[in-house]
């Protein structure tokens, strides 16, 4: 079974179509890493992944469940959600609580995990991102680089079966990217989870998932083996990923 | 025109989006499975810290009336009449009006600053993300919290106003302590008190949805919280005015 598929997916903003006719589908346990020039849609495709918006047009059927209307409200997401792990581009911290708050969230919220065990998984968790020591403190003490780590947290102390990661590594220096993506591997090698991950920084990207999807001007215009995502035969997927000034790209945003 | 017909647009919309809210905020009470926690800080936020600011409102509030009616009171020798025109008018108009206002402009305004920093932060998406409904989680509590505490902030400034009416009538005004409390306990009555807390509710009421409402609907970024704490404020203290001439013709004596 799939544990994403989107048909036909369009999604507009007022006049602005931000994707068009998107068809996408994702294995169980695949990792599909998203990139494009800036505004093209992806963390708005995350977002209609997660259910936290509805297309104009098309079905998005996640681990199974069909998640547009009017197959599905918004009250009946809850038990899906529980499944899904994201990580916000803007972190999407609870300011009202600590760093330990905000990645024991998801396991208080789920009910019946003794307080014991979520303590310790949160523990576990922070060391993992290099934030132990943080646990009290307030989301507005920390650097842009920490509420990222505690995002990556918060995503990934509940072990989902499908994480979606919105530019995980997005503000973090290249030795704690590293770390970061090491992590991630880790994680989705132990719980077996499938991921959906939108990151600028394609190298690190392509250590961790093994596809790569190119979202252009709305549409998916290639997807492709990770590893040899330099060498695409699509003359755009290959100015982007080398950072050429150059090409197709230039010529067509000016 | 077309400037007209916009703002009546936008005027229906966001009475619109306020009624919405109401009934979404009915719906999640049923059942109600509160969180305690939330619940808990804000009655203690909204509530008990502002006691101070409503105190001092009040007892100066209650000490203006009789220093404006106490003079003719006494020309006319109806002394015995001086705490009940002070004690009408506060406990039936100027005590929920005054205090909700104040309340508007402390909790209200904070309560859609709050929320719209956490809308534009994307908080509230990641609560939805972690499946948890944020009508019941962060509105709820703010509603009900807000309700019951400019309810308790009322009787309570009520008692203060009815104590600075007393305190200028007998130092400033020079009417004896016993007449003050006869004016006070023969004339005014249970109903005079709980007209007060009925508007109370109904201005709690306007004020926490007209500030979620606000606060969760805001556009435009960290420029848009200024934005949608004003129109908070100003909705708020025209829901105020309004429901206030309507309850008072309601349950007119």
């Amino acid at each position: 079974m799939s544990a994403l598929v989107l048909t036909h997916v369009t999604k507009r903003y007022g006049t602005r179509l931000v994707l068009d006719d998107i068809s996408l589908e994702l294995a169980r346990g695949a990792r599909l890493g998203l990139i494009g020039p800036a505004a093209s849609g992806k963390s708005v495709l995350l977002k209609l992944v997660a259910g936290l918006e509805q297309p104009d047009a098309g079905t998005i059927t996640v681990l199974g469940d069909t998640i547009t209307r009017p197959h599905v409200r918004e009250v009946d997401l809850g038990e899906l959600r529980k499944r899904i792990g994201m990580l916000f581009q803007s972190y999407a911290l609870f300011d009202f609580l600590d760093v330990a708050g905000n990645v024991a969230f998801p396991l208080e919220q789920r009910g019946g995990i003794p307080a014991a065990e979520i303590a310790e998984r949160v523990a576990a968790r922070l060391r993992a991102v290099g934030l132990a020591g943080s646990e009290r403190k307030l989301v507005g003490e920390l650097s842009g680089g920490m509420k990222k780590r505690t995002g990556i947290a918060r995503a990934t102390v509940a072990d989902a079966e499908l994480v979606l990661y919105d530019e995980p590594t997005a503000g973090l220096d290249p030795v704690t990217t590293q770390k970061i993506y090491d992590l991630l591997a880790a994680d989705q090698q132990r719980t077996g989870a499938s991921v959906l991950a939108v990151s600028s920084d394609v190298a690190a990207l392509a250590e961790l998932v093994d596809e790569i999807a190119f979202l252009y001007r709305g549409k998916i215009v290639y997807r492709g083996p990770a590893r040899s995502i330099r060498d695409a035969p699509d003359p755009l997927v290959r100015q982007f990923v080398r950072g050429e000034l150059d090409g197709p790209l230039t010529e067509a945003i000016g | 025109m077309t400037g007209l017909g916009a703002a009546a647009l936008r005027l229906c919309r966001e009475l619109g989006g306020m009624l919405v809210l109401a009934g979404s905020v009915l719906r999640a009470l049923v059942p109600p499975r509160l969180d305690r926690r939330e619940l808990a800080k804000n009655l203690h936020k909204m509530g008990n810290r502002s006691v101070p600011i409503v105190v001092l409102t009040a007892f100066f509030a209650g000490a203006l009336m009789m220093l404006q009616s106490g003079p003719f009171v006494k020309k006319l020798g109806a002394t015995s009449l001086a705490g009940w025109g002070a004690g009408y008018a506060v406990l039936r108009e100027i005590g929920p009006i005054l205090i909700a206002l104040m309340f508007s402009g402390r909790v209200g305004a904070n309560t859609t600053a709050e929320l719209a920093t956490m809308t534009v932060t994307e908080q509230l998406d990641g609560l939805r993300a972690l499946a948890i409904d944020p009508i019941r989680y962060l509105i709820v509590p703010r509603v009900l919290s807000m309700i019951a505490m400019l309810a308790v902030l009322t009787v309570i400034g009520d008692a203060v106003a009815i104590g600075g009416a007393a305190v200028v009538g007998r130092l400033m005004l020079d009417i004896e302590w016993s007449t003050l409390f006869h004016s006070f306990a023969d004339n005014l009555e249970p109903a005079d008190f709980l007209h007060g807390v009925w508007k109370s509710l109904a201005f709690g009421g306007a004020i926490a949805i007209a500030s979620c409402y606000f606060g969760v609907s805001v556009r435009g970024g960290t420029v848009g919280v200024g934005r949608a704490v004003n129109a908070a404020v100003v909705a708020s203290a025209v829901s105020i005015l309004v429901l206030d001439f309507f309850v008072t013709y309601v349950s007119a004596p």
